[in-house]
């Protein structure tokens, strides 16, 4: 089991990378050109799993969070990095090929474009639909619908 | 074609603009071999999403060069509702109902997951008899979940019998389910704090004859009319191998995982419930091919028809449900919740502002890197193991499309 | 009455006995399936639904004939029947009795053979002429498998024709006539020389018939129903129903080949003689009976696997099953039953 000094020391080296224990377990952040080199350095601790690919409207910026695990120690990471509306979304498909279909669903439903992705399609809307998890943008009411 | 009626082909939604396939590293994508070595044009193919065997609203675009899988893209988005999205606008009890619309095959472990993820959030301590009859819920579904695998892998093949003596032992699993909780399929049973209601009586008697008719009778039926039937076994043997590391390498998890070899189950691993105090046996494949995932699949039902006995004969006394205030505001915070579905790890990534609304709801669902695994995978396959292929990995479009 | 005149009535009453023997397995295909599936089948229309094929050829006549725009519009209307008219024509030279037969003609076994070839040609027309990939590719897969199969087919049956000295299917029941030790039929599926062809004979037929375990060209859950799934109404009608009527064909040879055709063992001359036609029918639907039930029951093979198990394991079997009879014959000139 690693703990956050560990966690920590890992990431020493990436500039702008912070490692805490908070409620979720061990969380790395780090600033957006820095996600690739960190899932790396995890990847070769042994975090080689992913296991989950989200983004989070926080209201001033999306959050990314990259969930990952390894399967030797059974421990689980998180690095989230912020991503300002609009921006872009580097892939890091070529270290964790599990994200190319979730960072996909996140840059379509938040409005990000995808950078570095062989195939940058949208995943489940189709053309003309707004960014659906963006907190600006409302879910329609029943009447709003019938209308 | 320049007959205004057939724009839609040409703006590229069938066959056109399919994607080149990415190099992936260390060898992690299955090279189409050839099947001759004759230069013949490539055609593109449309599988879905009306189609027998696509396992809900699927669309697989597929390559082929003569019958050999060149390249294959699945085109998603049929089933997608919203649910991450309506959740935001939903009370933190409700999020049970938006899990069973996703993986609407095992709705009770959906619904745990949530369940979990909001309990952990309000820090409330869930009476033993909740952890029991959540597990044996849960094991009940993950049996009716397999044999809707199972019936329709069979019905893949052709053998259409199969399917409905699956169904059959499915009817009995819904009616108990429908006894504990009064609905065959959304079933909005397990809730924060513990479960609705407390099981009927009468019936354990119910679950023990179903339990003994199906792990005597039944199951070994059901393995000796598939399983043992040669035709199916060459169809399924060493068809879409998945290898420890490109396994691990695409996030899977669940039986499709350990098939290939890695030990890893929720309910061993990151106990809860009621299975830290359960003995099972956790099955692990070896090649990682249709076969072991089909083998593993078994074994699952077999080892659950065991937690059911288990469950039903030491289940405890005591009140169904912790007291929760009727309207939950948790306290601001952000949690992970994961449950062992019949799919894989379901895990539900919960964020919230203190409000009576989740600040974001995400539904971790096992099948969508299941589904991105295939596209990888299919690539040197005939046509004919395609359908095979996606049958054996279980995928479930409802959780996938969100 | 004129010799055109005979002709055209025995068309029609093969015509009659194939629209009989269509609705007949067709509800008797519903009502088997059904049954060995844990359910009833139709239920409704008529005791135990008779009726229900009738209905349904009925509805058939009246719905909508849609052709696809980019069908290719010749093709599509002679494909249902390039599959129809040689499935009637093989009609002609099945032995109901003794004396009743459309036409009794020397070559008898060879002539069916060739008009059940000429099948697979309209499938692969119906499958082109659709205008859709997956219709081409289940006449394509028909193409290849029911074309390659004709050969172990007819290559199962030589040590027969060997044995007998004969295509002509009347003289090769007649030599299956009469009893060994009082008892036990000689019909050649009591004769362990001929158990081998039987088996190739029987998974030859199996595949000839586009049945599963080998119904690849309509495989119902991958193509969605292959090369069939552009045709509508009537066509649709003619398609199946030569299908099915390939199954009668199918069992009725087994039937006169191996089962003693219109025999009935263990029964004075006279009353077998009456009751030939009926016997016949009884027999050839017990043998479709069987057909249904693997269909029931077994998943379908793969493609390659169907071609492999034919190119290479059948066809040097069935060869070697004529080499070893031609020696057996030789050697023991007893054993043949040279029929006049």
């Amino acid at each position: 089991m690693l703990r956050v000094a560990d966690v920590e020391r890992l990431v020493a080296g990436i500039e702008g990378a912070a490692a805490s224990e908070e409620r979720l377990g061990i969380v790395v952040r780090v600033g957006r050109g820095s996600v690739e080199e960190t899932l790396a350095q995890l990847k070769v601790a042994g975090f080689n799993w992913l296991v989950d690919l989200l983004g989070t409207d926080t209201g001033e910026h999306v959050e990314i969070t990259y969930h990952l695990r390894s399967y030797e120690a059974g421990q689980d990471v998180f690095v989230k990095t912020a991503v300002p509306y609009d921006g872009e979304l580097a892939s890091v498909w070529q270290i964790c090929p599990a994200a190319l279909m979730p960072e996909r669903e996140t840059a379509e439903l938040f409005g990000l474009r995808l950078s570095g992705h062989p195939n940058p399609k949208r995943l489940l809307t189709t053309d003309g639909v707004e960014p659906l998890l963006r907190k600006d943008v409302a879910v329609r009411t029943p009447e709003e619908f019938r209308r | 074609m320049s007959d205004p009626r057939y724009e839609v082909y040409e703006a590229g939604l069938i066959g056109e603009g399919m994607h080149e396939p990415p190099v992936l590293p260390a060898g992690l994508r299955r090279s189409p071999s050839g099947v001759d070595g004759l230069r013949t044009e490539h055609l593109v193919v449309n599988m879905g999403p009306q189609h027998p065997s696509t396992h809900g609203v699927l669309r697989m675009l597929v390559e082929v060069d003569g019958e050999e899988v060149v390249n294959a893209e699945a085109s998603i988005g049929y089933l997608h509702r919203g649910i991450e999205k309506l959740a935001e606008h939903r009370r933190y009890d409700a999020l049970g109902t938006l899990m069973d619309r996703g993986d609407y095959v095992s709705g009770i472990m959906g619904e745990l997951a949530a369940a979990l993820a909001v309990e952990q959030l309000l820090e409330v301590e869930v009476p033993r008899k909740a952890h029991w009859l959540r597990s044996l819920t849960s094991e009940l579904n993950r049996i009716a979940s397999h044999l809707v695998w199972y019936g329709t892998f069979g019905l893949d093949t052709g053998a259409m019998g199969q399917f409905l003596y699956a169904m059959r032992d499915r009817e009995a699993i819904l009616d108990i389910l429908e006894a504990i909780s009064g609905q065959r399929m959304m079933f909005n049973y397990v809730r924060p704090g513990g479960v609705v209601r407390d099981l009927p009586p009468g019936i354990d008697a119910k679950i023990r004859a179903f339990v003994d008719g199906f792990e005597n009778v039944y199951l070994p039926e059901h393995d000796a009319l598939l399983g043992g039937n040669e035709i199916f076994q060459s169809r399924v043997k060493g068809i879409g191998v998945i290898t420890r590391e490109q396994a691990l390498a695409f996030g899977l998890t669940g039986p499709n995982l350990r098939a290939s070899g890695v030990r890893y189950d929720v309910r061993a691993n990151r106990p809860y419930a009621a299975y830290p105090e359960l003995e099972f046996e956790v099955p692990v494949g070896e090649t990682g091919d249709a076969w072991d995932r089909y083998l593993v699949r078994m074994e699952e039902m077999r080892q659950a028809a065991r937690l059911i006995r288990q469950l039903i004969d030491g289940m405890p006394e005591g009140p169904h449900a912790a007291k929760v205030p009727k309207v939950l505001r948790p306290p601001a915070g952000e949690v992970y919740a994961a449950v062992e579905s019949s799919r894989g790890e379901t895990g539900v990534h919960l964020v919230s502002d203190g409000s009576e609304h989740p600040y974001r709801f995400h539904y971790r669902a096992p099948s969508l890197f299941a589904l991105q695994a295939l596209e990888e995978i299919v690539p040197g396959h005939l046509i004919a193991d395609v359908v095979m292929i996606i049958g054996s990995t279980d995928v479930m479009m409802g959780e996938i499309d969100r | 009455m004129s010799p055109l005149a005979v002709s055209v009535l025995k068309v029609l009453a093969c015509l009659g006995l194939m629209l009989a023997n269509g609705v007949v397995m067709i509800w008797m295909l519903r009502k088997v399936l059904g049954h060995l599936h844990l359910r009833y089948g139709p239920l409704e229309m008529g005791p135990s639904g008779i009726l229900q094929t009738t209905m349904d050829v009925l509805k058939l006549l009246t719905k909508e004939d849609v052709m696809p725009g980019a069908a290719d519009k010749a093709l599509f209307w002679l494909a249902p029947l390039a599959v129809f008219v040689p499935s009637l024509a093989a009609y002609a030279a099945l032995p109901f009795s003794s004396t009743l037969r459309a036409t009794s003609l020397d070559t008898g076994l060879l002539y069916t053979f060739a008009a059940l070839s000429f099948v697979p040609l309209g499938i692969l027309m119906a499958g082109w002429a659709s205008g859709n990939k997956w219709s081409l590719l289940g006449g394509m897969r028909a193409a290849g498998q029911q074309i390659a199969y004709e050969v172990p087919l007819l290559l199962s049956v030589l040590p027969i024709v060997m044995l007998t000295g004969t295509t002509d299917l009347g003289r090769l029941v007649e030599a299956q006539s009469g009893v060994w030790a009082g008892f036990l039929p000689r019909w050649f599926i009591f004769d362990p020389l001929l158990w081998p062809t039987f088996l190739v004979f029987v998974v030859a037929a199996l595949i000839e018939s586009n049945q599963t375990p080998f119904d690849m060209s309509e495989a119902e859950s991958e193509l969605v129903a292959g090369f069939a799934t552009e045709y509508s109404a009537m066509k649709f009608g003619l398609l199946f129903l030569s299908e099915f009527s390939n199954h009668f064909i199918i069992s009725a040879l087994a039937v006169t080949l191996f089962f003693g055709g219109w025999l009935l063992p263990w029964v004075p001359e006279g009353v077998s003689a009456s009751l030939a036609p009926v016997t016949f029918i009884l027999k050839t639907y017990v043998g479709i009976f069987v057909m249904m039930w693997i269909r029931g029951t077994f998943p379908r093979v793969r493609i390659d696997t169907l071609m492999e198990l034919g190119w290479k394991r059948l066809i040097p079997i069935s060869l070697a099953l004529v080499v070893v009879m031609g020696i057996v014959i030789k050697a023991m000139p007893a054993l043949a039953r040279v029929v006049g």
